[in-house]
């Protein structure tokens, strides 16, 4: 009995000194694995998606291997609904490798204002959140999260039509000139449609006008869009609505309710 | 009167005999947890409390291995035993939160599943709980053998 009561003692104590080096050298390991995170780069791509890239580089100058790399992005929108999921698996990177990866994360516009019209409108705060998992020495599941805003720049920031402005063109009619304002906080550059269908106080149509805006990513717009109204039905209203419409080739909206006078 | 002598002369040989073996283990075992230290160390920085869980972990254990040793001879020095593998499973578990190791810093939070380790550990454990239950056996029953007189 003394025997095998031995052999256990010897057994365990084998076992216990593996595991500890073994657990003590993982950890001291992992104390050499980088992790090197590049800025994010937004895109339009040809389809008119945005693409979220973010540039990962991991340095493994420790010990072990390093197991199912995995990085996963999640974008929330303001109500915690999820819009996007996107994630990038590297499935081993060797002890001394130096791996370059890239983490790509795509979601439609047109989805993403179909959603509400306040991302057209107004900058909101989106919430990303990031997970990246591994197993470390191959066999130690490791997983880490942080959460960060993402600021969503509304491409029609502060949309507003002035005051319009009349003056005389023939005999028959008038031209209305109505002042157009407003930021372009999008990350891309707008080339948009905008469509005024001007009303009277009795919904009857005076006008319609259009007039194509392009501006660039985070930069103002003020300009006039003409129309041209019958000047009998123009004198008898003084107050009304417009009715506005955006067409571009990443997203259409409206028709959008403005009043006047 | 020499006879009570010889015996308390004895009893003083066998317990410095033990204290020597029991300072004698509590300095490997401490070596081999400031070794082990120099390892892990970089940790301590990141994780708060570490230093004082392992600490207190080594604190226990060791005063367990010394009072083990002094014990040893006479059935307590297996209840020591036991009671030392039963504190290195409590202790794992308590302050591993059951394998799933989570912490927060600033705004990243990390969690490492430790469930193999653990269980590989508490089987390990469990065998050195037995194998102390087998010994206690070995040595009561040795005691319970009939002698010639």
């Amino acid at each position: 009995m003394n025997v095998s009561i031995r052999m256990i003692g010897v057994a365990t104590t084998v076992f216990w000194v593996f595991i500890v080096i073994f657990a003590v050298s993982a950890m001291y390991s992992m104390k050499d694995v980088r992790f090197e995170f590049g800025e994010p780069q937004v895109s339009l791509t040809s389809e008119g998606d945005v693409l979220l890239f973010m540039p990962i580089t991991v340095v493994n100058t420790g010990y072990y291997n390093i197991k199912n790399f995995n990085a996963t992005t999640l974008v929330f929108d303001a109500e915690s609904t999820l819009i996007v999921r996107g994630s990038t698996l590297v499935p081993i990177i060797e002890t001394g490798m130096e791996v370059a990866t890239g983490h790509n994360v795509t979601f439609s516009v047109a989805d993403l204002l179909q959603k509400s019209e306040r991302y057209l409108f107004e900058d909101v705060a989106l919430r990303a959140e990031e997970r990246i998992g591994l197993w470390a020495a191959e066999v130690i599941p490791v997983e880490a999260r942080a959460n960060v805003s993402l600021l969503w720049g509304a491409p029609l920031y502060n949309f507003a039509l002035g005051a319009p402005q009349y003056s005389a063109y023939n005999v028959t009619h008038m031209r209305v000139e109505i002042p157009i304002g407003f930021e372009n906080h999008a990350f891309f550059d707008l080339a948009c449609n905008i469509s005024v269908r001007m009303f009277d106080d009795s919904s009857s149509l005076l006008g319609v006008g259009a007039t194509s805006v392009e501006v660039l990513q985070h930069s103002a717009y003020d300009g006039l869009l003409a129309m041209y109204v019958a000047v009998p039905t123009l004198e008898t209203s003084t107050s009304g609505y417009f009715e506005v419409s955006f067409a571009s080739s990443l997203f259409s909206y409206g028709p959008m309710v403005i009043y006047y006078g | 009167m020499v006879k009570v002598g010889n015996s308390s002369r004895s009893f003083a040989k066998t317990l410095a005999v033990k204290a020597v073996k029991a300072a004698a283990k509590g300095v490997v075992f401490y070596l081999v947890y400031l070794v082990a230290w120099m390892f892990i160390a970089p940790f301590s920085e990141v994780i708060p409390g570490f230093q004082e869980v392992i600490e207190s972990f080594v604190m226990v254990y060791l005063v367990l291995i010394i009072v083990g040793e002094f014990a040893s001879g006479s059935i307590f020095q297996y209840f020591f035993s036991a009671a030392r593998i039963l504190f290195v499973i409590g202790y794992m578990m308590y302050t591993l939160n059951g394998g799933v190791f989570g912490m927060t810093v600033e705004n990243v939070s990390l969690m490492v599943d430790l469930r193999l380790f653990m269980l590989i550990a508490i089987v390990l454990s469990l065998l050195g709980l037995a194998k102390t239950m087998l010994q206690a056996i070995s040595y009561m029953s040795e005691k319970a053998e009939p002698r010639l007189i």
